[in-house]
């Protein structure tokens, strides 16, 4: 069999291959068009260079795509071709009788076990997902004429996009399915797109790019329409979309700033970042829009940016108004992932108010709360007529009161790391969780931050976003992680205030490296854990999961609970905490 | 209080006074338009609603009906069944237009109806029978609420009558009181409301959504800028000022003869407003934006309709145009779709010159990035084309190195 190239052969050293290279958690290029890895795969449009697909070694396929909980489950397979259109059935039904084929080929014995065959196929046919632009769905329903539209922006626009859940052993068949698809592409009379290059990389949050909607007015602003409503609306949107980055208004001021002509305002890119994050984005969408542009000084504003600045000033009111309604909106797309750990069983107190839209008649029982007069009258009424009364009366058994609701007020202190590598996204997220706290909830919000050797009451336990706001703005996250310092200050802090139902709420991506009492940071992180649960102060720690036995052990230690989360982004915080809150009002019900 | 027409118009409220106007003529002629006018504290909101009181046309009803039966299509459980004859005989009044309030210690019984107590304790013939409240009263009038966010939040039970109230038009109202039989009737009533989406509780969408949907449209109010209107506006609300005026017969007078106009106004436009239709092709234009944006409430686009045709009225058209539906798309999808989505249709709707423009969706997709045909230069072989050692490449081997 030497140097004849057999399908089988060709199959069985692709999957060697695969398994050598997904165990390093690489993706590679098959033949000239195809793609394949665990992971998702994304065109480079900020490099723009052409030809090149790269390989977000951040985000499991099968995570991304199908939702799956366990990461490696998946092969990716794309089939990269020319603008046309595919049908998945097709496809569907060519990998069918090739593997069909393929099986048969390896194994002759297997013709004379058709029913065997069969099930086999099929089997696979359940485990093998294909999208291509005329729709998509499970191979077996495709099979079957079952088709699930294509929605536009999806993946499979320009390729054949397959997902096939297959073990290490199993490898071998993605070359089959390569080929298979390659061929109907062929068949169909589509050229295959040649693959350039492919790199690896860490997947960037993915960003809008406003500048290719928005449209600013001051295009022509000599002509008479420059305040028409629609323009507003734009400058608004833009507005509210840097919001979404840098957090508020006097931020986007500072923002636009560091592009001044002033240079003691002037901000370098560097120290952009540390507070914001990936600034880049940004500063490029703005480019586009014609707002910033080179000079010799470096960026600058432009005219029009400049009137954006203007309009800013002119208008904080009405656009800290929109931002703010903005953050009180609850992170849409579900529960967000997290894992929790333990749990946490303390006692709530309620704060009980009357409900006007409800009366309670209870003959039995104690009344206490407002009397309902009408209802009491006809109430009364009707009983009279039934006791035969002479005169209208009103006995005890006639009273109806008004019904009274009750609710946990949970006063929340977040206890922020904000060593070194909080900085950036971290770090917003952590302070527009603040914000949103503070915004949608009755209850007080304070901050408490960590870093280098002390720890800092940056926001006290208030209602008033202003003191919220500037309190987060001067958090500059560098250093070290003091961790027990950080736990003392905050179980101070709520002792020393009258808060009702305390949740402190710890946000670390790391583990404690500066000690305070003794030379071990670790054992005094745990240590100062038992004060808030001597000072019955709930505790819930959101962490990631390379710190988790560390984390576990502290929350543990205070009686809390611990989030596991695969980013600290602020969609999952906000999740975190408000699914807390909600299970704080649970255990009340069920005390009650 | 300051008569309507005297209140000041600048840019951030003029679009308040508007829809005003389209929500009385609309009721008039009996089809609701419900307005919602939302902004910070002290933008006039809630001044501008209740001046409208002052320019409302009288209507007629059944005399002493507290229903407001119309004479010529009585709806209560009093009139529905008497003939016309019967309907002579008890006789016809004219009243202003009813404009109610709904307060925050509003509840049920006071704002759908309730068992008569005064009747029911009448020691000579006590009688179970239905008080009316608040919205059924109001029938062929205006609702106006006053911090509906804060009202939605802390009387859920309300919004809900409200969800009826404002589900079609016209709304439909039952009345359910223990001891009596359930009443049921179409209540047809424009509902204004104000709110700052800044203040405990929050926007109208986070706390009620569907409510938030009911209203066809919401009217974001802006601070004025100018510093004569800020001067004017001062001037109007000065102790000195409004002494001076009060005691002039001349300002009652005059001020009775502006609202006189309104009020001609009004009716002139409800008569315009019953024989204007949409045309086809703007018809389809709003159906084209429904689908392309995959906006979800069809009210909106009903709304926008609507609408439409009351701004060309009230500019005294007889022909809708363009520019009337375009007019009516940030009011009446701002508090429905997004920001992003509202500002693409708005750009996309604003692109176009010409009627004809507006009519070819053709070649109007936006082009992204992402969709770059050009994207992937060469043509690949086949897989079945290529020998064994030159299947797999990894990144190593495709990038070209310099060492």
């Amino acid at each position: 069999m030497l140097g004849e190239e057999t399908n089988v052969d060709k199959a069985a050293s692709v999957g060697n291959y695969l398994s050598l290279y997904f165990g390093q958690n690489q993706g590679v290029r098959l033949g000239e068009s195809t793609v394949i890895s665990r992971r998702a795969h994304a065109r480079m449009p900020e490099k723009r260079v052409k030809g090149q697909i790269k390989i977000l070694i951040n985000r499991d396929a099968g995570k991304t795509y199908l939702d799956y909980v366990d990461v490696d489950q998946v092969v990716h397979i794309d089939v990269y071709h020319k603008a046309g259109e595919i049908d998945p059935r097709d496809v569907a039904r060519a990998i069918f009788w090739a593997l069909d084929e393929h099986f048969l080929e390896k194994d002759p014995q297997l013709q004379y076990a058709e029913e065997e065959r069969f099930k086999m196929v099929s089997g696979y046919a359940n485990k093998i997902f294909i999208t291509t632009n005329q729709g998509k769905g499970l191979l077996y329903d495709l099979f079957q004429d079952v088709l699930k539209p294509y929605i536009e922006g999806e993946e499979g626009h320009d390729h054949v996009h397959i997902l096939a859940r297959l073990n290490r052993e199993e490898y071998y068949l993605a070359y089959v399915i390569a080929e298979t698809v390659e061929e109907v592409i062929l068949a169909s009379g589509l050229k295959l797109s040649k693959v350039r290059n492919i790199v690896h990389g860490n997947q960037k949050e993915e960003r809008d790019s406003y500048a290719g909607y928005i449209k600013l007015p001051w295009k022509n602003f000599k002509g008479q329409n420059a305040h028409q409503l629609p323009d507003k609306e734009n400058v608004n949107q833009l507005i509210l979309k840097l919001a979404e980055k840098f957090g508020g208004v006097d931020e986007i001021e500072e923002f636009m700033e560091s592009y001044s002509t002033n240079i003691f305002k002037r901000k370098g890119i560097e120290q952009q970042k540390k507070k914001w994050g990936d600034v880049e984005h940004d500063v490029e969408q703005l480019e586009e829009l014609g707002l910033i542009k080179d000079s010799i000084l470096g960026k600058v504003l432009t005219k029009k940016g400049l009137m954006l600045q203007d309009f800013v000033v002119k208008h904080k009111c009405e656009l800290e108004t929109e931002i703010r309604r903005n953050v009180r909106k609850a992170p849409s797309g579900g529960s967000g992932r997290f894992k929790k750990l333990g749990k946490v069983d303390s006692k709530t107190a309620q704060v009980e108010y009357t409900n006007r839209n409800r009366t309670v008649n209870d003959p039995d029982k104690n009344w206490s709360g407002d009397l309902a007069v009408p209802e009491t009258i006809i109430q009364a009424k009707k009983n009279s007529f039934l006791r035969g009364d002479t005169h209208f009366t009103i006995k005890k058994q006639d009273l109806h009161f008004y019904d009274k609701k009750t609710y946990v007020p949970i006063d929340i202190c977040l206890l922020i790391d904000a060593s070194g590598s909080m900085a950036g996204d971290k770090r917003q997220a952590a302070c527009f969780l603040a914000e949103h706290l503070l915004i949608s909830g009755k209850e007080k919000v304070a901050v408490v931050t960590f870093q280098e050797r002390s720890s800092e009451v940056v926001v006290p336990f208030t209602r008033n976003q202003r003191v919220l706001s500037k309190g987060l703005s001067t958090i500059s996250p560098a250093g070290l992680t003091p961790m027990a310092n950080g736990i003392m200050t905050a179980v101070d802090l709520i002792k020393n205030n009258r808060v009702k139902n305390p949740l402190l709420v710890l946000i670390t991506d790391g583990i404690p490296n500066t000690p305070l009492w003794t030379l071990d940071a670790k054992a005094d992180a745990l240590e100062a854990a038992t004060h808030i649960k001597e000072n019955k102060i709930r505790l819930i720690c959101i962490g990631v999961e390379s710190n988790r036995i560390f984390l576990e052990k502290l929350s543990e230690r205070a009686d809390g609970a611990l989030y596991l989360v695969d980013d600290l982004n602020k969609d999952n915080l906000i999740n975190i905490v408000r699914h807390e809150k909600k299970t704080m009002m649970e255990t009340h019900k069920n005390m009650a | 209080m300051i008569p309507f027409y005297k209140l000041e118009r600048y840019e951030g409220n003029e679009a308040l006074f508007e829809l005003v106007m389209m929500s009385i003529v609309s009721s008039y002629v009996g089809e609701p338009l419900h307005v919602h006018a939302e902004g910070l504290r002290g933008t006039g909101k809630t001044t501008i609603m209740r001046a409208a009181r002052d320019i409302l046309p009288t209507i007629e009803r059944i005399k002493g009906c507290i229903y407001n039966c119309d004479p010529a299509a009585p709806h209560c459980p009093h009139h529905k069944n008497l003939s016309a004859e019967e309907i002579k005989a008890i006789g016809v009044e004219v009243i202003p237009m009813p404009f109610l309030e709904i307060s925050h210690s509003a509840k049920v019984g006071t704002v759908a109806g309730s068992i008569d107590l005064a009747r029911l304790t009448d020691p000579a013939h006590p009688e179970a029978q239905l008080l009316p409240g608040i919205i059924p009263q109001a029938h062929r009038g205006i609702i106006f609420i006053d911090e509906i966010n804060r009202l939605a939040d802390t009387s859920p039970e309300i919004t809900d009558i409200l969800l009826d109230v404002m589900g079609n038009k016209p709304g439909h109202l039952q009345i359910e009181e223990a001891g009596l039989p359930v009443v049921e009737i179409p209540v047809s009533v424009s509902v204004w409301a104000a709110s700052n989406p800044d203040e405990e509780p929050g926007p109208l969408e986070e706390i009620r959504r569907q409510l938030s949907d009911r209203f066809d449209m919401v009217c974001y109010m802006g601070r004025p800028d100018s510093l004569d209107i800020l001067a004017n506006m001062l001037e109007e609300n000065s102790h000195f000022h409004k002494a001076k005026q009060a005691n002039e017969a001349e300002t009652a007078a005059a001020d009775e003869s502006k609202n006189e106009q309104y009020r001609n106004d009004i009716i002139k436009w409800a008569a315009m407003y019953e024989k204007t239709d949409l045309p086809d092709f703007l018809r389809n234009f709003i159906a084209r934006l429904y689908i392309k944006h995959n906006l979800e409430s069809i009210r909106a686009i009903q709304a926008m309709q609507q609408g439409a045709v009351l701004h060309s009225v009230l500019k005294n058209r007889d022909k809708v145009m363009i520019t009337d539906v375009t007019y009516m798309i940030p009011l009446v999808l701002k508090h429905r779709v997004d920001g992003d989505t509202l500002v693409r249709m708005i750009n996309d709707v604003d692109s176009r010159g010409s009627k004809d423009g507006i009519l070819n969706f053709k070649g109007r997709k936006n082009k992204k990035d992402e969709s770059d045909p050009e994207y992937f230069q060469q043509v690949a072989r086949p897989l079945k084309d290529m020998h064994r050692g030159e299947l797999v490449h990894t990144e190593k081997t495709l990038t070209p190195s310099d060492f």
